[in-house]
């Protein structure tokens, strides 16, 4: 599903991010990418929704090539994927329903299909109740739910996660979690920079671990370290 | 990918709104600068019309009765051909003359009507080698007396000194026009980089769910070419408004027919509104155009 050969990034003014990484992941897994700031794991994840381009190497998502992949199809590889941040990325004038079906509408989405998938998906992560408040009224971890329900909403093959509960106290965070296995176990590879220990040591899930640019370790059902 | 009509209006409209003040003065100037061009071009055309007869350095005319010999012609032919300070000369006759009286008239048909080719004179139309006015009125006073001639009419002054003054006027007004147009430009521009500095958010949103580029693009190119052509709307409506007010300030055609034919015609003023309606959408679409290519990075 997501396949790097030997990437190398490096930003302008000679900041190496990524050096020579090669990693495979297959469809369905779900990985952590440990590491402490800077380490590049920001980087790893905007590789591959084309944010960046990699000075070196080649990348493969969902089966395309992203180096041969034309200026105005990266759009369409983006609808393939998921993507929730730290900071939620929410509109703050529009509701909580009105935020997940501005994700179907401006990829064209037919109305009956925004209708009908919005409430489906707002009840899947638990906010039913809330689709007519705005986010500013929500608690943080139900911002996070908003933010995963508008990057599953059209189903994505991959969900990247950017510490999707860096915010977030402990307990919530875990419910998050939750959210995230479900999405994975309906098939979705999902990858998640973290620095939340206590998650990735109760996972225990594939970790790949970065210092400063390379993977130092790669390892199945790994800890923190 | 279709995109969606009603999302796309929806879009365009919120931010036509969001920075009001500003659009209006893209509007505002669009609306100045067409209106100058606009003005200038038909004044322009008005002078143009009114002293077509006196262009390319034709200092005087020598009419000839209607009923003079095919002779006395010819003979007036030989004497401007061989007299050496005669630079050229066309011959205008009966038909072209009456062609040019109605393109003249051409506001007044009644005047048009009233009048047949047979009763308009065949004229000469004569470009002497010397220039100077002392030297054109002794030559065309030699052509008053020949038989055949009815009358010898040389440029006034004042036909020169309304052609030099609509030349210099126009090119003033052009210049002042075309530095507004380059100032709405950039004000168009502006409107849009802040429409998008404003939906910043939506933008990086779209990006992130995979909006096509164009879906993101066209509301904020629209925008632009909606200003400019409410900017031009607006100074069509005004000239063609005022156009005749203009009129009514100018004293009737009858008294004073050089002015006949500063009253722009119809296909004039069609013209005039065509360019400056194209001119409108032009400048808004390129200053959109310019935003989203240099502040929309997608």
């Amino acid at each position: 599903m997501i396949k790097l050969e030997n990437v190398t990034k490096v930003y302008k003014g000679d900041v190496t991010a990524l050096r020579n990484a090669s990693v495979d992941i297959q469809k369905g897994e779900f990985v952590f990418l440990v590491g402490a700031s800077g380490s590049g794991k920001s980087t790893f994840l905007r590789l591959l929704t084309k944010e960046e381009q990699p000075t070196e190497g080649r990348i493969f998502v969902a089966g395309k090539d992203l180096g041969e992949l034309s200026h105005w199809k990266v759009p369409f590889l983006r609808r393939n994927i998921g993507c929730i941040f730290q900071d939620f990325k929410l509109l703050s004038n529009r509701t909580v329903a009105e935020n997940v079906a501005f994700a179907l509408e401006v990829i064209g989405r037919p109305r009956h299909v925004v209708q009908s998938q919005v409430p489906a998906i707002l009840d899947l992560v638990g906010l039913g109740d809330k689709a007519a408040n705005f986010p500013h009224e929500l608690s943080g971890g139900e911002q996070q739910r908003v933010s995963i329900a508008r990057a599953f909403v059209n189903r994505p093959l991959i969900l990247l996660a950017d510490e999707p509960t860096g915010n977030l106290d402990p307990a919530t965070s875990v419910g998050i979690m939750r959210l995230l296995d479900r999405i994975n176990k309906t098939g979705t590879t999902v990858v998640m920079a973290t620095h939340d220990r206590g998650i990735v040591d109760t996972m225990r899930r594939r970790v790949i671990e970065l210092d400063r640019g390379e993977i130092i370790r790669d390892q199945a059902r790994g800890v923190y370290e | 990918m279709a995109i969606k009509v009603d999302y796309v209006l929806r879009e365009t409209g919120t931010n036509l709104f969001r920075n009001f003040t500003i659009t209006l003065a893209s509007v505002l100037t669009v609306f100045v600068s067409l209106i100058l061009v606009g003005s200038s071009l038909l004044l322009r055309q008005g002078v143009e019309k009114a002293t077509r007869r006196w262009e390319g350095g034709i200092e005087f005319i020598i009419f000839i009765k209607p009923d003079a010999t095919q002779e006395e012609v010819a003979a007036l032919q030989r004497e401007l051909e061989e007299s050496p300070e005669i630079e050229s000369f066309t011959f205008v006759d009966q038909e072209q003359a009456y062609e040019e009286f109605k393109q003249m008239f051409s506001e007044q048909p009644e005047m048009v009507e009233s009048v047949e080719p047979s009763v308009l004179p065949p004229s000469f139309r004569v470009v002497p080698v010397d220039k100077r006015a002392v030297s054109v009125e002794s030559l065309s006073k030699q052509f008053a007396d020949r038989p055949g001639v009815e009358d010898v009419v040389s440029a006034t002054k004042t036909i020169r000194q309304v052609q030099e003054l609509s030349q210099r006027f126009t090119f003033i007004i052009v210049v002042v026009a075309v530095v507004l147009l380059g100032a709405a430009l950039l004000l168009i521009l502006n409107t849009i980089r802040m429409a998008m500095y404003a939906r910043r958010h939506e933008i990086e949103v779209m990006k992130l769910v995979g909006a096509t580029n164009w879906f993101i693009r066209v509301p904020f190119m629209l925008e632009g070419l909606v200003e400019g052509m409410v900017g031009a709307a607006l100074a069509i409506i005004a000239l063609v408004f005022f156009s005749p007010v203009i009129q009514g300030w100018l004293p009737p055609p009858t008294e004073f027919p050089l002015f006949s034919g500063f009253i722009p015609g119809g296909a004039e003023l069609l013209g005039t509104c065509i360019l400056m309606g194209i001119t409108g959408c032009v400048v808004g679409a390129l200053g959109a155009g310019v935003a989203v290519t240099r502040f929309l990075d997608v």
